[in-house]
């Protein structure tokens, strides 16, 4: 009986491949002879399956977006570093002391190295450093206008845009994020627009064919097949023809699809 | 082990914390791209609340780079969940009896019906276990978070740990088999 | 003689006082003022720095729901007279409870206002300086006059009106609608960047548009015209997807 318990105990550590190769070998001699430890170990075993194939919601681009602001506004006033109460794990105060008295001699360490390179650095240099910092610059400006509460402020930021040849990731994230969840039909439409200039970027192409499957509104809905048309995107069938099949759709938006579904097939 | 060797590895966990609190703000971005989503997923599992979830996400990161100073060389995994543990606690301590505005109640419903959301018989029965028995669960078996860093996580030993969660599995699995 | 008077008078207001019914509440932090209707409004803007709505006709209370509030879906009355005003953090948020009620909101002149209007009737928008962003996302239309600050505004079917006393320099105007038409009036003298598209419609105008020419090249797509007023200043861009675009010198 006691036998038996441990085993039962031992079935999920076995199917995770935490047994030793003997204890392991040990419990399926015993399988092959208990029933009941069997039926558990299908049980536990569909469980875990299960457990595999759960899936569960992901974060909305809103997360990254609003913590990426949040970094870049702490950038802005370092320094002001808060301790947190943690009452279990008790900080090595004598540790942490050392690396910050480490950390600072690094600090002016570094700082007299860079003194010295900076005199080194071509003119050229010093410009293209400018120029990022102006982009940066025009990076920060984009992100918080585009979290006005004002929609024309939004939709200035949106068309931000225009200034930059290459974005980074994080600009065309957040256009994405106002083209999807943007309250505002115009903000919607705007940052489907502006996105458009980097159409052959896959995050934009996914975003589009994403926002064909949310969208209610008829005026974006037909820009987005547009675009994706434009693009050639056959994953755009797909919500194409869920919206061809729902009653709501308006018609000249089936009709749109109708034109536009044989330019992907 | 040989994290001096001059293959280019990627950064640990812990490597680019440390980062972080000397400085290296931007470090940060890598953390929560490899990170938000199991913080997110772990705080869904236990509250089932999109909003809530992100909310609280948000928070847990927010406080890992306000609070970076007293990151302590630890695992950061057990600091983070530890945190994001914190956050949920300190949230239903404060609106324990939820006594929400009825417009609110209102959007909620409209909003989860319209996400279809279908709660799976999987989660009906992880939310039939006690909220302590449910967290084990949710983070070593969907996290796949190690009896170690779960310990340092709830604050108890690896072994005690151990036979929590073992028994924890035992219920939800009776509890996962009586309905189906 | 002079009682029968005395009498009538009262008579008179206090019918007054029935017909018409008034809410009134103080903008003091409010940044804007946002409201929420599933009928017709009209939006105007008075000397006072408060918030003041005027309903008509007040709907006389079943006699039933004596000492009971109305609870519409957007919440409980707490004005009397259907609506309810609640803060929001720097806004203030107007819910028309009612589905046919018609009211006039007065608000200062440099409140900054959204509409949004998700059932019927049309809102009328007048003499405002501050930002203006009006939707109507089912069946009423738009028409706003007077304006001289930012304005945003989309419309699903009846299209959108509106007469600028002056163009904002520094904010975009947008206007989009799906089915209806947009006309837009503006100052002859208005110095813009103008972006006019219409998938299905035609765009109309008595305005001399400069077109930038590019050599050789002609603007892409037909249902898109771009263009400078004056010499080009604040942008302005007017989408239909399904109807006309008129674009008129004010009178």
């Amino acid at each position: 009986m006691t036998d038996e318990n441990h085993t039962v105990d031992a079935i999920p550590a076995y199917l995770d491949g935490q047994l030793s190769p003997k204890e392991a070998e040990r419990l399926e001699r015993h399988l092959q002879t208990c029933e009941s430890c069997m039926k558990e170990l299908q049980a536990y075993r569909s469980l875990f399956n299960a457990i595999d194939e759960d899936t569960d919601p992901v974060p909305t681009p809103t997360l990254r977006n609003t913590f990426f602001a949040q970094l870049a506004a702490e950038k802005e006033t370092e320094g002001t570093v808060s301790i947190l109460p943690m009452p279990r794990q008790k900080p090595k105060a004598w540790g942490n002391r050392i690396w910050k008295v480490a950390a600072s001699v690094l600090l002016l360490l570094g700082a007299y190295g860079i003194g010295s390179y900076q005199q080194r650095t071509s003119a050229a240099r010093e410009i293209a450093l400018l120029k990022q910092e102006e982009l940066q610059a025009k990076q920060s400006a984009m992100l918080s206008l585009m979290e006005n509460t004002s929609a024309s402020k939004r939709i200035q930021g949106v068309a931000y845009i225009e200034a930059f040849e290459k974005p980074d990731a994080d600009i065309v994230r957040a256009l994405i994020l106002r083209m999807q969840q943007d309250e505002n039909t115009n903000v919607r439409l705007t940052a489907l627009e502006a996105l458009s200039h980097f159409g052959k970027m896959p995050l934009v192409k996914t975003a589009y064919i994403d926002a064909l499957a949310m969208e209610k509104n008829p005026t974006i809905q037909i820009a987005l097949i547009q675009h994706l048309v434009q693009l050639q995107e056959k994953k755009a069938i797909a919500p194409m023809k869920a919206l061809l099949k729902k009653e709501e759709t308006q018609p000249f938006i089936k009709e749109q699809i109708k034109k536009g579904l044989p330019q992907l097939l | 082990m040989n994290t001096n060797g001059k293959l280019l590895k990627e950064p640990t966990n812990e490597d680019l914390m440390r980062q972080v609190a000397n400085g290296a703000l931007d470090q940060l971005k890598v953390l929560f791209e490899r990170h938000h989503a199991h913080v997110y997923r772990f705080l869904y599992k236990m509250c089932r609340d999109k909003m809530l979830s992100e909310d609280l996400a948000q928070e847990v990161f927010y406080k890992v780079m306000k609070y970076r100073g007293s990151y302590n060389n630890g695992n950061f995994v057990s600091w983070l969940f530890a945190i994001a543990r914190n956050s949920l606690h300190s949230h239903f301590k404060k609106n324990g009896a939820p006594t929400e505005d009825i417009d609110t109640v209102g959007y909620r419903l409209a909003a989860s019906a319209a996400h279809e959301e279908d709660y799976s018989h999987l989660q009906r029965a992880l939310d039939r276990l006690a909220p302590s028995d449910k967290e084990l669960i949710i983070l070593n078996r969907f996290q796949e978070i190690r009896y170690a860093e779960l310990a340092l996580i709830v604050g108890s030993t690896e072994g005690a740990v151990k036979t929590k969660v073992s028994r924890a599995l035992k219920k939800l699995k009776g509890f996962y088999f009586e309905a189906l | 003689m002079k009682k029968i008077m005395i009498c009538l008078v009262g008579i008179c207001s206090m019918f007054a006082a029935t017909a018409q019914s008034d809410f009134s509440q103080s903008l003091d932090g409010v940044a804007w003022v946002k409201i929420e209707t599933k009928s017709a409004i009209v939006l105007k803007t008075h000397d006072k720095a408060t918030l003041l709505i005027q309903v008509a006709q007040k709907k006389p209370l079943p006699s039933r729901a004596k000492g009971l509030k109305l609870v519409g879906d957007g919440g409980m009355d707490n004005t009397d007279i259907g609506f309810k005003v609640v803060r929001s953090g720097s806004d203030l948020i107007v819910r028309n409870l009612r589905k046919s009620q018609k009211a006039e909101i007065f608000l200062p002149k440099t409140q900054n206002v959204s509409v949004t209007n998700t059932w019927n009737g049309n809102i009328y928008i007048e003499g405002f300086s501050g930002e203006v962003e009006a939707n109507a996302n089912l069946n009423g239309g738009l028409v706003m006059s007077g304006l001289s600050g930012p304005v945003t505004a989309y419309s699903l079917n009846q299209g959108i009106t509106v007469t600028f006393d002056a163009v904002s320099k520094d904010n975009p105007i947008v206007l989009t609608t799906t089915n209806g038409a947009i006309d837009v009036s503006l100052p002859e003298n208005t110095k813009a960047n103008l972006e006019l598209s219409s998938w299905n419609g035609e765009v109309y105008t008595n305005f001399d548009l400069e077109r930038p020419e590019k050599e050789g090249l002609k603007s892409v797509s037909s249902k898109k015209v771009k263009g400078l007023l004056n010499g080009g200043g604040s942008k302005i861009k007017l989408n239909s997807t399904n109807g006309n675009i008129y674009l008129r010198k004010k009178e």
